[in-house]
C-alpha cells in the first residue's frame, strides 16, 4: 500500500496463497460432510467427525495465516522499518504448515487412540502436543511484532494498533482454551473463549483496522474522521462483545444471571457492525480520488457487509435466551456460521490477499475480471447454503424442539435442504476455485494477469 | 474524548467486570448447581468409573465432532446432555450402543477406534453427569431431547420427489440473486460512460 520497499514483506506471499489454497480443501471437506448428511449409509472413508474436525482446524488455520501475513506484510510500512527478524517469517510459516499437516495426519489415523495428538473438543480438536506446538510458534509471532514496534522509527497510525492488538489478541485467547478442568461447565467456559473472543472481539479488532486501513489508503477522505470512527466502534465491539459471551453462557450450567447480561449486551453487538459499514459507506461516498484495485475493494466491503447481516442481523436474530432457547445447537446455528464466518473473515482475508498479492508481484493495475466473477460466484453459493440452513433450521426446531419428534426422523424431513446446501456448496466451491486460481496466476511476476486499462475507467 | 482513552475504557470496563461473573460461574458450579465430576460414578463389574475419566474419554474419541453436549457441538447427530435419561438410566445398554454405534445412520462402531469395555464404561459415567448438570431448563419441556425414548427411526435417503419440491425454489431463488449482481454490475458501468 505505500510505496516503500521493504525486504521482508516478498516473504509474506506464500502466507496468503496457502491460506486461499487451504480455504479450498476446507470447502473440499465440507462438502464430503455435506453428502454424508444427504446420505447417511454412503461410506466416504472416514466418518463425518474427522472432516467436521478438519473442516474447522484448517479454517483456524487459514484464518490465521491470512491475518499473520496481512500483518508481516502492512507492518513495515506503517513503523518505518523492516520486520526486526525477517527469517523468522519464512521459519513460522513452515511451522504452521507442518502443523497443519501434522494435524491432518492425526485425525485421520489416531482419532480415539491418543489424547495427545486428538482432542476432540469442537474447534481446539488438535491434540494436546499441537496445541503446545501451535502456541509456541504463535508466541515466536507476537514476539517478532512486538520487536519490530519497539524499534519503530515513525508513529503507528491508530488502524495499525488496533489491527496489531487484534492479532496479539487472538493469539493470546488461544491459550485459555487450553486449561483442563474435571467440570465440563469450566471446560466449556472457556472453550468458548477461544470460539467468541476470537470471532467477536479479537478478529472483529482486526477486520475494524483493516477497513479503516484500507480506507485510507484509498480515499481521500480525512485521516481524523476515519479514526474517530475506528475508536468508537473499538470501544463498541468491546464493550458488548466481552460480556455478549453470555449468549454461550445461557445452557451450559452457568448461573441464570447470563441469561440476562448475555441477552443485553449480545442484542447491542450489531452496533458496532452498522457503525462500520455506515462509515464505510459516507467515507466511499465522499471519497474524490479513483480506486484503482476494484476486487480488493470488493471483498473488504462484502466483508464490512457480510459482517453487518451475517454476524448482525443473523446472529441478532438468535441470540436472544428466549429464541436461543429453542434454536441452540440446530441448523440455525450453522446458517449463522455460514453466513458470519465466510461473510466476515474468508472476505478479509481475500481482500488484503488482493491488495498484497498483486503488489508483490509487481502489478499495480490488472485485469480484475476473473476475481469478480469469483467474488459473485463466492456470494451466490453461500446465499444458497444459507438459506436452505435458515428453512432447515426452522423446520427442526419446529419438528423437535416444539412437536417432539425424533431427531431422525426430523433429518429425513430435512434431506432436501441439505440437498440444496450441497448444491449451494458446489457453487461456492467453484468460486473458491476460480478466487484461488486468480491470486495463483496473479502472484506470478511478468506472466498471466495481462493489463487492461480501458476495464478501469475512472470515474 | 480521546481515541486512545476511548478504546482502553471499552476494553477495561467490561474486562474488569467479568472477573466477578466469571468467579461466581465457578463459585456455584463446585458449589451447589452441578455434582462434582468425580463424585458422579457408575460401577460395572465391582469397579466404579467416574465422569472425569469419562469426560477425556468423550474429548478422545470426538463425541462431540457428530453430536452437541450442552448443545454444542456438530448438528450430525442428536444432543447428548440427556441421553442417560433418554435410555431410561440404563447404563450396560447405553455402554453398548456406544461400542457398536449405528454404522447405518454414520454412526461407527466406537469398538473400530480402539474402544474396550473400559472406555465405554467411563463414558456412561460422564453422561450421567451431564444429565446432572442444572442448564437452566434447556433443553426445554416436550422436546425430543429431553423427553424422547432412544431414537428407533432409520435414516432415508434422499427421494427424488424430494429434490423436485426444492428444484423449483432453488432455480428461482438463484435467478433473483443473479439478477440483482447482474443490475449492480450494469448500473456501476452505466455510472462511468
Ligand atoms: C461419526 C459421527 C458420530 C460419532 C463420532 C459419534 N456418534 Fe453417536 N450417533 C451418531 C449417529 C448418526 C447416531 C444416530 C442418531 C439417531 O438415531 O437419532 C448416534 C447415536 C448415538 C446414541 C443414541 C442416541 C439416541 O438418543 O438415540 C448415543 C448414546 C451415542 N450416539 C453416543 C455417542 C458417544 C458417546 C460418542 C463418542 C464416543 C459418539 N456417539 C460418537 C453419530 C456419531
Ligand atoms: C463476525 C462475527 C461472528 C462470527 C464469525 C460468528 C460465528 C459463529 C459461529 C461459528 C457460531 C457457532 C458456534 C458453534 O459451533 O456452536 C456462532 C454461534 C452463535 N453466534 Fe455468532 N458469530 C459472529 C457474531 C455474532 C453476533 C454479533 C451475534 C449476536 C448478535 C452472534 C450470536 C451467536 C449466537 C447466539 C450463537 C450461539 C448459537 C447456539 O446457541 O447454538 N454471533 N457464531
Ligand atoms: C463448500 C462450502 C462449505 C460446505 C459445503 C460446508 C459444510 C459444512 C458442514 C456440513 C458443517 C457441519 C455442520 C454440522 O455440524 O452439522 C459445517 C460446519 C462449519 N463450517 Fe462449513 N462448509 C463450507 C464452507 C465453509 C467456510 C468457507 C467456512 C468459513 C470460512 C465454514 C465454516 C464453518 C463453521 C464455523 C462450522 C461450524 C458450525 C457450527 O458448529 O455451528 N464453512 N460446514
Ligand atoms: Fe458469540
Amino acid at each position: 500500500m505505500n510505496g516503500e520497499l521493504y525486504l521482508s514483506r516478498a516473504k509474506t506471499r506464500k502466507y496468503f496463497i496457502a491460506a486461499v489454497l487451504l480455504f479450498v480443501l476446507q470447502m473440499i471437506l465440507g462438502l464430503l460432510m455435506s453428502i454424508q448428511m444427504v446420505s447417511r449409509n454412503t461410506n466416504l472413508l472416514f466418518p463425518f467427525d474427522i472432516y467436521k474436525a478438519l473442516h474447522l482446524n484448517l479454517m483456524i488455520l487459514w484464518i490465521l495465516l491470512g491475518f499473520i501475513g496481512g500483518l508481516y506484510y502492512l507492518l513495515p510500512g506503517e513503523v518505518g522499518r523492516d520486520i526486526k527478524h525477517p527469517r523468522m517469517i519464512d521459519f513460522q510459516f513452515w511451522f504452521l504448515i507442518l502443523s497443519g499437516v501434522g494435524i491432518i495426519i492425526s485425525e485421520f489415523f489416531f482419532t480415539g487412540a491418543n489424547w495427545w495428538l486428538v482432542e476432540g473438543r469442537e474447534y481446539v480438536e488438535a491434540g494436546r502436543f499441537w496445541d503446545i506446538l501451535l502456541t509456541i510458534g504463535l508466541l515466536t509471532v507476537v514476539y517478532n511484532v512486538g520487536a519490530t514496534v519497539v524499534g519503530r522509527k515513525k508513529e503507528m497510525s491508530s488502524p495499525m494498533i488496533v489491527l496489531a492488538w487484534g492479532a496479539v489478541g487472538s493469539i493470546l485467547m488461544y491459550i485459555p482454551g487450553e486449561i483442563w478442568f474435571n467440570s465440563l461447565v469450566a471446560a466449556e467456559y472457556f472453550r468458548w473463549w477461544v470460539v467468541h473472543y476470537w470471532v467477536e472481539a479479537t478478529f472483529e479488532l482486526i477486520a475494524a483496522g483493516i477497513i479503516a486501513l484500507v480506507l485510507l489508503s484509498m480515499t481521500d477522505v480525512k485521516r481524523g474522521i476515519i479514526e474517530k470512527y475506528l475508536a468508537i466502534e473499538v470501544a463498541l465491539i468491546l464493550l458488548t462483545g466481552i460480556i455478549g459471551q453470555g449468549h454461550h453462557y445461557f445452557w451450559i450450567g452457568t448461573p441464570g444471571f447470563w441469561l440476562f447480561l448475555g441477552g443485553l449486551f449480545s442484542a447491542l453487538e450489531p452496533v458496532p457492525l452498522f457503525l462500520m459499514v455506515w462509515s464505510a459507506y459516507k467515507d466511499l461516498k465522499e471519497n474524490r480520488k479513483p480506486i484503482p484495485n476494484k476486487v480488493a475493494l470488493y471483498m473488504i466491503i462484502g466483508a464490512a457487509l457480510g459482517n453487518v447481516l451475517g454476524a448482525g442481523v443473523w446472529g441478532f436474530m438468535h441470540t436472544l435466551p428466549q429464541v436461543n432457547f429453542f434454536t441452540h445447537g440446530t441448523q440455525i446455528t450453522a446458517s449463522h456460521a455460514h453466513f458470519a464466518t465466510p461473510g466476515t473473515y474468508l472476505l478479509l482475508v481475500l481482500g488484503i490477499a488482493y491488495i498484497a498479492v498483486p503488489e508483490l508481484a509487481g502489478k499495480f493495475s490488472f485485469s480484475q475480471y476473473r476475481g469478480r466473477i469469483g467474488f459473485w460466484v463466492l456470494v451466490l453459493g453461500f446465499m444458497n447454503m444459507i438459506i436452505a440452513l435458515v428453512i432447515a433450521g426452522i423446520i427442526q426446531v419446529y419438528q423437535q424442539r416444539m412437536q417432539g419428534v425424533s431427531f431422525m426422523a426430523v433429518q429425513n424431513m430435512l434431506l432436501p435442504f441439505y440437498g440444496w446446501r450441497t448444491i449451494g456448496g458446489v457453487i461456492a466451491l467453484v468460486g473458491g476455485i476460480i478466487v484461488a486460481y486468480d491470486l495463483i496466476v496473479l502472484s506470478r511476476p511478468n506472466t498471466g494477469g495481462f493489463i487492461d486499462e480501458t476495464k478501469e475507467v475512472k470515474r | 474524548m480521546n481515541n486512545t482513552k476511548l478504546m482502553i475504557i471499552g476494553l477495561l470496563v467490561p474486562a474488569l467486570l467479568l472477573i466477578p461473573f466469571s468467579i461466581i460461574s465457578f463459585y456455584t458450579d463446585f458449589a451447589n448447581k452441578n455434582p462434582d465430576p468425580l463424585q458422579v460414578t457408575v460401577s460395572f463389574n465391582g469397579k466404579n468409573y467416574d465422569a472425569v475419566e469419562g469426560k477425556k474419554a468423550f474429548e478422545q474419541y470426538q463425541c462431540m465432532d457428530c453430536h452437541t453436549i450442552v448443545g454444542n457441538g456438530a448438528y450430525f447427530a442428536p444432543d447428548l446432555t440427556r441421553v442417560y435419561k433418554r435410555t431410561g438410566g440404563n447404563g450396560a445398554s447405553l455402554a453398548g450402543i456406544i461400542q457398536s454405534g449405528f454404522p447405518s445412520k454414520g454412526m461407527p462402531p466406537m469398538r473400530d477406534r480402539g474402544m474396550g469395555n473400559e472406555d465405554a464404561y467411563r463414558l456412561v459415567a460422564f453422561l450421567k453427569y451431564t444429565d446432572m448438570l442444572d442448564t437452566n431448563g434447556w433443553p426445554n419441556n416436550g422436546s425430543w431431547d429431553r423427553d424422547g425414548g432412544l431414537d428407533g427411526t432409520a435414516a432415508e435417503n434422499i427421494r427424488p420427489m424430494g429434490i423436485w419440491q426444492v428444484v423449483a425454489g432453488i432455480v428461482f431463488f438463484n435467478l433473483i440473486i443473479f439478477a440483482l449482481v447482474l443490475a449492480y454490475e450494469r448500473a456501476k458501468v452505466g455510472n462511468k460512460t
